[in-house]
């Protein structure tokens, strides 16, 4: 046995090597050929030009609101005066304090309405409290990307490896996880997310678990179709025969076959996942107050709506600008992936 | 295999989902931090108290004890009463589900019936004007908030053009006595239509989004069969074609979708009825965790549940009877 041992060990090094290096070589090709293509096409480019400039956003509003805070607690960096919104208040204007003798709901800047004026301080206009709309949409932008980036990934990675595991191995296993999928399914998505709150708090953190895990479902079944025609293929059996170990051939080769779809389905569910957590922060589960979010924004709004148009609808085109964006360039990267589907 | 025993044996596969979505929710119900029963007391009841609303819920039990009393409830169709109402839960439940269901309902008509012409027309003159406006619509129908459409209607209808009224919706099956400024049915019912109006087509608009795309590629799909080419190369006029060939051959993948969209309209629904002030299940489910009601979390949980599996089976079945091609024992 020993002796086997180290042979089948040698045949699975050697294995392992020429499958790493020929998966390299096709998914570069692969990915170069998708590229030009997404670039040949405008809808999709415009989608990712916003797709990039709204992470620019929602980066800088990071770096801002997050990244100095955690920095400020250390002397070092407070002798400088480092603390949350440090941009914002030395160059800009607080997203979260009121500022001193506050006018509230001012419209945009050229337009006027019962509470007065706008001015050019404040272009989108005021909020309920007298704070500048467009400050609040910028480190909104945190919330909303963030959130949907996040809860995807999460989503992708647990989804892809269930459904490559039940695809790959079928039989009872297929069986057992694909019903546990099917149960978690069942539950609709909005309410199993709710519920995860519910349980563990509205703690930014478990927003973005809690819609990850309930989009699992998706992203289970989508990988797993795949995988079941790509367990047949040639390729894997000489892989089983040359004696890789399984979680190998599915991570090294069924997965990177596999996941073409995924990755479309991923970018359209970022969009869904905004559209969720926008939802729920106007339930009042997401982000809380003082922090800006795009919901939350339109939540507040909805007790001022006749007084200031302007607040209820700019948060609203914030999030239909950006999930357009993703679904633009989501259906451009199924067609590059898949120009059968192109219609 | 018969549509009976077919019926029967996906009834039978609902079973386990359905003991798993039970269990789920129980298990997260129960987890949920803080005490029902402070929060129903007020903040300084006496023991006594505590101890009589614990053992009046049960809530003295060990966990596996309650989690086995409750499914052997739910097996007998009792899912508790609710810590808030003091009430059944499956009477409370049936109560809230009447605006639901009409809610939800009227939006899957509104976005059946503008879905399948919109795509259709996509579909018959591709590339032209008429699809890149259709395509545009389903784009933006996909990717706007459905409460901010809700908002931007009360908005214009109501406050701008007071037109339509947001709130207070009127049922059609309520009693003209019981309602203010209405003597008969017919005004019951057109009231009803006013005040759902802008409810249903807010949640409809993802869903006929949704259903435009696919009848539009799903239309094109069957526009290339090779059987659509002969008839053409007959002589057969197009829009003969498009009614008498292509048009019931391409609904199949419309019907599948239904089914599995009933989550996002769910959820949808949540949103809407605290847009527009519904009193239905939404409404309620987002009130009981605002106040920790674990009985009434789970009985809703549980229904919402039921309705997706249920849906899923009756859109599985009407696909087989839709489709002869399709034997029961394929469709799984």
């Amino acid at each position: 046995m020993a002796t086997t041992g180290s042979t089948s060990d040698e045949v699975l090094d050697t294995d392992e090597g020429v499958g790493e290096a020929d998966s390299e070589i096709e998914s570069r090709v692969g990915w170069r050929y998708t590229l030009g293509q997404v670039k040949g096409d405008p809808t999709a480019l415009a989608g990712l030009v916003v797709i990039c400039f709204m992470s620019g956003l929602a980066a800088f509003a990071t770096l801002d609101a997050v990244v100095f805070d955690y920095l400020s607690e250390y002397a070092v960096f407070a002798q400088f005066g480092m603390r949350k919104y440090w941009i914002a208040e030395t160059f800009w204007i607080s997203p979260v304090k009121e500022p001193l003798g506050a006018r509230r709901l001012l419209p945009p800047a050229p337009l006027d309405n019962a509470y007065g004026q706008g001015t050019w301080d404040h272009p989108l206009g005021t909020d309920d409290r007298g704070r500048d709309i467009l400050v609040r949409l910028v480190y909104g932008s945190r919330i909303a990307i963030s959130v949907g980036a996040i809860a995807t990934v999460v989503g992708m990675v647990g989804g892809t490896v269930v459904g490559a595991v039940a695809g790959y191995y079928g039989g009872w296993v297929d069986d057992v996880l694909m019903r546990a999928v099917e149960t978690l399914y069942a539950i609709p998505f909005f309410i199993l997310v709710l519920s995860f709150i519910a349980v563990f708090g509205r703690n930014l953190a478990f927003v973005m678990v809690g819609v990850g895990i309930a989009s699992i479902p998706t992203f289970s079944r989508l990988i797993r179709s795949e995988v079941v025609s790509v367990r047949e293929e040639d390729y894997i059996e000489a892989a089983e025969a040359a004696g890789v170990r399984d979680r190998n051939i599915i991570a090294r080769h069924v997965i990177p076959n596999s996941f073409a779809p995924v990755l479309v389905q991923g970018t359209l569910q970022i969009g869904t996942a905004i559209l969720i957590v926008a939802g729920l922060s106007f339930l009042g589960f997401g982000v809380q107050p003082p922090t800006p979010s795009w919901g939350q924004m339109l939540s507040k709004s909805r007790g001022v709506m006749i007084e200031n148009v302007w607040f209820s609808i700019w948060p609203g085109l914030c999030i239909l600008v950006t999930v357009v964006a993703f679904n633009m360039f989501g259906d451009g990267l199924r067609d590059a992936l898949d120009p059968r589907l192109k219609n | 295999m018969g549509i009976y025993r077919y019926t029967i044996r996906r009834l039978l596969q609902a079973i386990p989902v359905m003991l798993g979505v039970i269990t789920i929710t129980f298990f997260l119900a129960n987890a949920i931090p803080g005490d029902p029963v402070q929060i129903l007391l007020g903040p300084s009841p006496s023991q006594s108290e505590i101890a009589a609303i614990r053992a009046r819920y049960g809530l003295n039990q060990p966990l596996w004890q309650r989690y086995i009393n409750y499914v052997l409830g739910v097996l007998q169709g009792d899912l508790g009463r609710s810590i808030f109402y003091g009430e059944r839960v499956t009477a409370k439940i049936a109560e809230r589900m009447g605006p639901t269901l009409l809610l939800m309902s009227s939006s899957y008509a509104f976005a059946i019936l503008t879905a399948i012409p919109l795509g259709v027309i996509s579909a018959k003159r591709r590339n032209k004007p008429t699809d890149h406006a259709s395509r545009l619509v389903s784009l933006v129908g996909v990717s706007t908030p459905s409460f901010w459409i809700g908002l931007m209607f009360i908005l214009v209808f109501s406050f701008h053009l007071q037109v339509l009224p947001s709130t207070n919706l009127v049922m059609p099956w309520a009693n003209p006595t019981e309602i203010r400024s209405a003597a008969t049915r017919l005004d019951v019912l057109v009231m009803s239509a006013r005040h759902l109006v802008m409810p249903m087509v807010s949640l409809g608009t993802l869903q006929m989004a949704a259903l435009t795309r696919i009848e539009r590629s799903s239309m094109l799909e069957v526009l290339s069969e090779e059987y659509v080419q002969l008839a053409r190369a007959y002589g057969v006029t197009e829009s003969t074609i498009l009614r008498k060939h292509a048009f019931r051959n391409a609904q199949l993948p419309i019907i599948t979708i239904l089914g599995l969209q009933l989550t996002s309209l769910i959820g949808g629904a949540v949103l809407i009825e605290t847009v527009f002030q519904i009193n239905g299940m939404g409404k309620l489910i987002v009130n009981s965790i605002f106040r920790q009601d674990y009985p009434l979390i789970m009985g809703t949980t549980i229904v919402f549940g039921v309705v997706f599996v249920v849906g899923v089976i009756v859109t599985d079945l009407s696909y087989a009877y839709i489709d002869p091609r399709v034997t029961y024992d394929e469709v799984d």
